[in-house]
């Protein structure tokens, strides 16, 4: 039995000993090239899981909006686990409810960069972890998997699952020592300066339709209420204008200073291919270096910006 | 009506001659891909296959936002019609029929909007018919095709050396006048191509038995089932080139009136100034854009309110897929 067989199997049981009322994981889509999440109930569905390159999602996005109390098993991978670990810190899920089930990754794909690279209609797309298999007018055509790992996943720094109760399969970093990489947005955006930057930054989130896929796809925006939906007063403008769309960006990437755990889910649903990541890494990067935290590290420290001491140095607590 | 020919060659110095009378709206290519822009050199209209942009032309007529009017000294204006007559080119048959559809909403001489109808008016739509469906689409078996013709004034089909073209209404019956008439051979090739661009699998469904489940299954729990991945986010209804929700607010601070595409997708559409929400999950929600699409307007205008684009079978985050979740909910295939 292969590793992702004995995946299948750990979820059957836990859901057969009835330690877990649902396994969430991912499960065929509809149409080439993707894969949708799963909610599998009973154990006898278990087969129907799957998991490679095609499951764009991070479903650590459904456990806050599922009952506190239910019991649930998750298959994650890195980013998923450390979801769950900086959720777990928010209050916002009991771990002792969770059976985190770790998995090994191979970086998730960019469908689109797939479906533009060769001609013709996609009948049928197989990730074996290797490399991508299309069938296109019946004939079998091979793609390289590197080339179109999405940028998230070429600079992840936690493959291993994190805090889980058992890891099925062997994890090992995506080798990507390969020369003809382009280098990634971040790392192309870093080069300007920062007019040419904020050239950049406009040229993005010119194209935004304000969808909230981005948020809706994020597991660390949670808000009961996000700031652009509160009406009473209003605090964001609901036409859509290039000032109130940097806006929305910028207050959301700020508000993932921190938390943000770096799946990169939100550039993966966002219909108009607008690059968000590079923001909310830099974020990140700045509170390691300031404060030498790092999201999904461990079960206990709080986010530096969620943290008050009444000792703090600055003023505006005393 | 008399169809006609455009060599490949011709192609560019025709939509140049139309320039000179009309402005015209066309798919180009940039790096962000493809979306409708007014183009000023007939060398930008860019359609390959059967490529459309994800972002719908409904927003031509529909913008995401557009001012009602502004109060200015006490006194109130509109925004100023379109001066010069349009031609959308490159529309495909999936959102032509859209805005055909939409004329059922917007464009009805006792319910008029203004705002709607004073773009339609001026525009000619001169489609482009897909030679073979894109992956994602089902139009063939909505009551469309790839070839569909409703809100279309002249379709285009592409032959090997030239372009058929065939006028549907006066308008583009006048705008093609000009053209070399067709030969039977341009007629039997288009013919050719029209037929073998359906997909042979596909059937058409069944919406007035659709219809009648969705209404049997309306209070079962059967919709939570369905909406449990769903994120709650706008892709499917904002991308779907019939989805027409609006909200009109007042941005006071420049003192105008605004209407923004809404979506019965987010949770604030339905929430009233109590507090209280009528759709309070995603299961409601999700109802709502089910029986919108093929139960309300099947009801109204006994026809489909999905044009089987498959924008939000292809662009949803989850992989939502609308056919999947009709045939789910009554048993009967959209495919």
């Amino acid at each position: 039995m292969d590793d992702f067989g004995q995946v299948r199997k750990e979820a059957a049981r836990i859901l057969s000993e009835k330690k877990v009322d649902v396994v969430l994981g991912f499960k065929s889509g509809t149409i080439p090239l993707k894969a949708q999440p799963a909610f599998i109930t009973s154990a006898k569905d278990a087969n129907t899981l799957i998991l490679d390159g095609f499951c764009q999602n991070n479903l650590a996005v459904f456990l806050h909006d599922l009952p506190k109390d239910k019991r649930i098993g998750f298959i994650c991978r890195g980013c998923e686990s450390r979801a769950v670990r900086a959720l777990a810190i928010e209050h916002q899920v009991k771990r002792e409810n969770l059976y985190l089930i770790g998995v090994p990754c191979s970086g998730i794909l960019d469908w689109k960069k797939i479906q533009d690279e060769v001609e013709g209609p996609i009948t049928s797309a197989v990730d074996n972890g290797k490399e991508i298999i299309l069938e296109i007018h019946g004939e079998k055509q091979t793609l390289k998997r590197n080339a179109f790992l999405v940028d998230s996943c070429r600079t992840c720094t936690g493959i291993e699952p994190v805090g889980t109760d058992v890891i099925i399969g062997e994890v090992h970093l995506l080798d990507l020592d390969d020369d003809e990489l382009p280098p990634t947005w971040a790392e192309e955006f870093e080069k300007h300066s920062p007019e040419e930057r904020y050239q950049l930054f406009t040229e993005e989130t010119d194209r935004c339709i304000r969808c909230y896929a981005c948020r809706e796809a994020c597991p660390m925006c949670y808000c009961a209420e996000c700031f652009v939906d509160h009406i009473m007063p209003r605090w964001s403008e609901s036409m859509v204008t290039r000032g109130g769309t940097q806006a929305w960006h910028l207050i959301r990437a700020f508000h993932q200073t921190g938390r943000c755990v770096e799946c990169g889910a939100c550039e993966r649903a966002c219909p108009m291919d607008i690059k968000m990541t590079y923001m909310t890494d830099k974020l990140n990067a700045d509170m390691k270096k300031k404060y030498g935290f790092e999201v999904g590290a461990d079960d206990e420290k709080q986010p530096p910006f969620a943290t008050i001491t009444l000792d703090d140095k600055n003023r505006f607590v005393s | 009506m008399t169809s006609k020919v455009i060599k490949k060659d011709a192609l560019n110095k025709t939509i140049t001659g139309w320039m000179r009378s009309y402005d015209v709206i066309a798919p180009v290519s940039s790096k962000e891909g493809i979306h409708f822009r007014k183009i000023s050199d007939a060398k930008e209209f860019t359609l390959q296959g059967n490529q459309k942009p994800n972002y719908p032309p409904k927003s031509i007529f529909l913008p995401q936002s557009e001012v009602l009017f502004e109060i200015k000294d006490g006194s109130y204006s509109m925004p100023e019609a379109p001066k010069r007559r349009q031609i959308i080119l490159g529309m495909r048959s999936c959102d032509a029929r859209a805005a055909w559809l939409l004329d059922t909403v917007f464009n009805q001489a006792e319910e008029l909007d203004l705002y709607w109808a004073r773009k339609r008016e001026k525009a000619l739509v001169v489609s482009f018919g897909c030679a073979s469906m894109c992956s994602s689409g089902f139009c063939d078996t909505v009551g469309s095709g790839p070839f569909g013709k409703e809100g279309s004034d002249v379709m285009v089909t592409e032959l090997d050396e030239a372009y058929y073209l065939e006028p549907l209404t006066e308008a583009g019956e006048k705008l093609t006048e000009k053209l070399d008439n067709a030969e039977s051979g341009h007629s039997k090739a288009a013919k050719e191509i029209q037929k073998s661009s359906v997909v042979k699998e596909h059937t058409q469904a069944d919406l007035s038995k659709i219809n009648e489940k969705l209404y049997e299954a309306f209070d079962t729990p059967i919709w939570k089932e369905i909406s449990e991945s769903c994120l709650g986010c706008g892709v499917c209804t904002y991308l779907c080139p019939t989805c027409f929700c609006f909200d009109i607010v007042d941005e006071v601070d420049r003192s105008e009136r605004v209407r923004n595409w809404d979506t019965c997708m987010f949770r604030i559409y339905s929430q009233e100034a109590s507090g209280h929400n009528p759709r309070p999950s995603k299961a409601e929600r999700t109802r709502q854009r089910i029986m919108h699409k093929f139960a309300y307007w099947v009801d109204n205008e006994k026809a489909s309110g999905c044009t089987g684009c498959g924008r939000c079978v292809a662009l949803c985050p989850v992989n939502l897929d609308i056919r999947e979740m009709v045939q789910v909910i009554t048993g009967l295939p959209i495919q």
